[in-house]
């Protein structure tokens, strides 16, 4: 691994720990003192310090040295993370997230940058005013490396002895327990942690064997000699380390060398007997990477991989329980970061395998050889299990996207002087990274629109009997193949008439025109609805909704709106799960193929030819269904054969039929971007490439639906023109 | 190679010249990816004349465009020697591919700039945007395309929403 | 789905301790099944040693393993002062009632 690819794990993890912090102050904001809470930010600023280290980046190291102080001191309980506090320490993030950047895009922050230089010094000297004067104003301008503490001894005052029992030491009648209390008679066992990583698995467990070990803080006034003595009978077959009281760190960082467990491991119980404090372990931790880099024993790389995978539990052990740090280091045992040009690369090669999968097949089924049929049948088997485990790869939570709005949502309501809180559910729901990574924007326009004009002032709130906080929520949920997300406010909803009246002075409705609400609200959404006129006199909404649903719709997605007029706006975008590959339903029509996403299939009909379905409707199970041929839709004047198919679809409470000629069936089904040039193809999802390498269409099944049930619904209302 | 073949060299320019309906037609034939001796393309339905339909070109599908329907003619007729010429235009920070329909590919001629002189004011049948300059050979005139006009990405989008169904 | 909600109480007597440990291993194994609410009473253990701490973590390792709901209850003052001197009561987690002598 070369330090460029190191650097930009260095950038990448920052980038997610200063967000984490953030969410973090955000919570503070809600539960001040959450001890749970200052230690994530606390282990965020530690972290991004020690790896900054590691690439001589003094600035970020110097700097989050003096916040991490502070921090030490809101920990300790001197300090208390009051309003004033909180907003500090959310400018220092953004600090730290641009001198990251500065690093990302290669600058030299050996001296700082102009533009960033005051703020950075003004920072410093803020978070200062929170320490002791005696913990140095100057440190920041310092451009050394922080290096206290290795000439003087550490803070502990007691001994610390560190044991491994060998194997047999309760087989030769010596029991632990007898030792702890023989020290207890001439010194005090201040604390004792227990070290329980030798014990077996039940069933090579031995009974009788001793996997025990214990770190133990012993204060007494005995020489060493004394405690020597005490192990005495178990020395010959047991670890053994006696530490004085104000060790060394480079004598500590020996006895977690000597000891064999893992070194981040053993620091944490150092800690959790009060032995070493955090900032000592840091210390003794800096020592021990620097030792290594001068012996250059392991490349740069492996250290700030294990540095950054293993300190935060290191801190985190000092105060959170036992079972939360177990937990954390699974998951982050568990965890590769990937390249996502690679997943994307691998996405695509996959794609291109069930293609030519599809071409093999269909040529040993035109050759008829049996067993090259059952071959290629278990190759595409193989083939589509490996789409079904690669294409989760990209899927990501979206819950990080929606924490974001935090910070948005609390930045905008100080702005705009309202009082606003957001609300979060189904943070959990996966999907596509790429669909995330474009949503933000979309979502951060409706967002502000939802403060903006959808939360009324608090003292109109008040006079229509609503608590005077505003609230706003993001919500996502998975439903039928797509993804939900809503953007919801419980501010004064959107005034269906006013919409028409300004809809009808754009001179985008035909006077007379009559439309269903639903249509009505969805005016907001269309290009020239709104302009640069004052807005506020329509509760503002439609500012540049155009361009939310032009980004929604190049996702493949739709936009709709409900609202009660006095209760609020609810924003539903509703997207593919995957940009990638889908099952689909492959129909022919004429020369051409379409395919239908299959799980908007509902069932397949035939189409008695006698049975005429006048003004496109047909009748099924007792109810009208709006029906289409897909050849007049698409404008094919080939001969229509005598039987045909109905293909019923359906999504969102939704249903439709589509007359086709032919059903061909199940087919895997790789979707190729879709050219700007075919954007404003209405019906078009997108192409996918046939086994025999012809380009089938994708049919956009929710815009079809849209077109077919809004005519249906009211076939003597003329539709909008856009 | 001697100084003036040099200075030819690095002057004169290569250009893929076309015939579609009795004209002569070149493009910058750097921008020329490869040259489709057949027209196998999968119609779009409900698309501008401009738009004819999609092909499959090595896994990747490329739109395929009718280069006279968007000179304001109508739809080139199909026949044995009509070519898909697949250029390479910027989409944003990356290239995008599109097929062309032409009746015939005729041959990659050297440039000189000096050769080339300014749209005629009045007398083409073409947007003057649409042309960076002709050339004379012989008795014909080339016209040289200003590709990014010509096959603006936005523009044939957009004509899809003015002039479709 | 048989065993759901079983609930079971198992007395640990006399010594826990290097003498006893084969055996009781052998108890502790076969008391601990999944899906199943285990508690051991440690009121009447008037010795425990390190092996009999060993077995405790074991019994404890196993459950979490398997998935049965380990519990240790009612522990007995020699119980209560190994669980101190050798810092594992809150591996144990379970609450300690110190002298229920009220009742």
């Amino acid at each position: 691994m070369d330090m460029d690819e190191v650097l930009k794990v260095f950038i990448a993890e920052s980038q997610e720990l200063l967000q984490q912090m953030e969410e973090a102050l955000l919570m503070l904001e809600h539960a001040p003192g959450d001890s749970d809470t200052i230690n994530a930010i606390f282990r965020a600023a530690h972290t991004i310090k020690g790896s900054a280290g590691l690439f001589g980046l003094d600035a970020i190291v110097a700097f989050t040295h003096i916040a991490e102080s502070v921090l030490d001191r809101v920990r300790s309980g001197e300090l208390r993370f009051d309003a004033e506090l909180t907003a500090l320490f959310l400018q220092v993030r953004d600090h730290l997230g641009e001198l990251v950047r500065l690093v990302d895009e290669g600058i030299d922050l050996s001296s700082l940058p102009a533009e960033v230089q005051p703020l950075h010094t003004q920072l410093g000297d803020c978070l200062s005013r929170y320490l002791p004067s005696t913990d140095s104003q100057s440190q920041l301008r310092a451009t050394e490396r922080i290096e206290r503490g290795h000439e003087h001894g550490l803070s502990a005052d007691h001994w610390h002895i560190s044991l491994r029992f060998g194997p047999d030491t309760l087989r030769n009648g010596m029991d632990p327990l007898g030792l702890f209390r023989y020290l207890n008679t001439f010194g005090r066992i201040v604390s004792l942690v227990p070290v329980l990583d030798r014990m077996p698995a039940a069933a090579e467990m031995d009974p009788e064997t001793c996997y025990l070990g214990f770190e133990v803080a012993f204060y007494s006034d005995a020489d060493k000699a004394t405690i020597d003595g005490a192990f005495e009978f178990v020395r010959e077959d047991s670890l053994i380390r006696i530490l004085p009281p104000h060790s060394k760190s480079d004598q500590y960082l020996e006895l977690i060398r000597a000891l064999p467990e893992e070194d981040m491991r053993l620091g944490e119980i150092l800690m959790r007997c009060g032995t070493l404090t955090a900032t000592e372990l840091q210390e003794v931790l800096h020592t021990q990477v620097q030792s290594q880099q001068r012996a250059e024993t392991r490349p740069i790389g492996q250290v700030l991989m294990e540095e950054s995978l293993v300190q935060p539990p290191v801190i985190a052990a000092a105060l959170q329980k036992q079972q939360q740090i177990k937990d954390n280091r699974n998951n982050e045992n568990n965890l590769i970061r990937v390249d996502a040009s690679k997943l994307d690369r691998l996405i695509d090669l996959v794609g291109e395998l069930i293609i030519a999968g599809a071409g093999a097949q269909m040529t040993a089924q035109r050759c008829g050889h049996s067993e090259m049929q059952e071959a290629t049948e278990v190759l595409s088997r193989l083939v589509e299990e490996v789409r079904d485990s690669a294409l989760p790869l990209r899927m990501v939570q979206i819950g990080a996207t929606f924490n974001r709005f935090q910070r948005v949502v609390r930045d905008v309501s100080r702005e705009i002087s309202k009082d606003i809180a957001l609300s979060i559910s189904g943070g959990e729901t996966e999907l596509d990274k790429t669909v995330v990574e474009r949503i933000t924007d979309p979502l951060t326009h409706l967002v502000r629109n939802a403060m903006d004009h959808g939360i009324e002032p608090a003292d109109k709130r008040m006079a229509n009997a609503k608590p005077a906080q505003g609230r706003v929520w993001l919500n996502a949920f998975h439903d039928a193949g797509s993804i939900v997300i809503e953007v919801g406010d419980d501010g004064g909803g959107l005034d269906p008439q006013r919409i028409l009246a300004k809809a009808r002075e754009r001179g985008m409705l035909n006077e007379g025109q009559q439309l269903a609400e639903k249509d009505v609200f969805n005016l907001i959404f269309e290009p020239g609805f709104s302009t640069a006129e004052q807005v506020s006199n329509l509760s503002g909404r439609g500012v540049g909704m155009d361009v939310v649903k032009r980004n929604i719709t190049a996702l493949r997605g739709t936009i709709d709106l409900d609202s009660k007029l006095g209760q609020g706006t609810t924003v539903r975008i509703r997207l593919p799960l995957t940009l990638a590959i889908i099952d689909g339903f492959l129909v022919n029509v004429g020369q051409a193929s379409y395919v239908i996403p299959l799980e908007l299939v509902e069932e397949c009909i035939e189409l008695n030819s006698d049975e005429p379905f006048e003004r496109g409707h047909l009748e099924l199970r007792g109810q009208m269904l709006p029906v289409v041929r897909l050849r007049e839709l698409f404008e094919d004047d080939s001969p229509r054969p005598r039987r045909e198919s109905v293909v019923v679809v359906h999504q969102a409470g939704l249903r439709a039929g589509l007359v086709v000629d032919q059903l061909l069936g199940e087919f895997q089904t790789v979707i190729k971007p879709l050219s700007k040039v075919f954007s404003a193809c209405p019906g078009l999802g997108g192409f996918t490439i046939l086994g025999d390498g012809t380009v089938a269409l994708i049919l956009d099944i929710p815009s079809l639906l849209g077109q077919l049930t809004r005519v249906s619904e009211a076939p003597q209302r003329a539709r909008i023109e856009a | 190679m001697n100084e003036a073949a040099l200075e030819t060299e690095k002057s004169t320019q290569q250009y893929l010249t076309f015939v579609l309906s009795g004209e002569n037609y070149a493009v910058d034939s750097l921008s020329v990816r490869e040259i489709l001796e057949y027209t196998r393309f999968t119609p779009v339905p409900r698309m501008p004349a401009t738009v004819r339909g999609a092909i499959n070109l090595r896994g990747s599908v490329v739109p395929v465009i009718d280069l006279q329907a968007r000179f304001g003619g109508s739809r080139t007729e199909l026949n044995k020697r009509t070519c898909i010429i697949i250029l390479d235009v910027p989409d944003e920070d990356r290239q995008q591919s599109l097929g062309v329909l032409v009746d015939a590919v005729s041959a990659v001629r050297e440039i000189d700039p000096e050769e080339i002189q300014p749209a005629p004011a009045f007398g083409s049948h073409l947007r003057s945007e649409f042309i960076t300059g002709v050339v004379r050979m012989g008795e014909r005139f080339i016209t040289l395309l200003a590709l990014d006009q010509v096959l603006d990405l936005e523009a044939l989008g957009k004509s899809a929403n003015s002039e479709g169904s | 789905m048989s065993s759901d909600g079983l609930y079971r109480i198992l007395p640990l007597e006399g010594g826990l301790n290097i003498y006893s440990a084969s055996e009781n291993m052998g108890l502790l194994l076969h008391a601990l099944a999944p899906e199943t609410e285990l508690e051991l009473d440690l009121s009447a253990l008037d010795e425990i040693d390190c092996a009999g701490l060993q077995l405790l973590i074991m019994a404890k390792h196993e459950a979490q393993r398997i998935g049965c709901d380990l519990r240790l209850t009612n522990h007995s003052p020699a119980v209560i002062e190994a669980f101190e001197l050798s810092g594992l009561a809150s591996f144990f987690g379970d609450p300690i009632l110190i002298k229920p002598t009220s009742e």
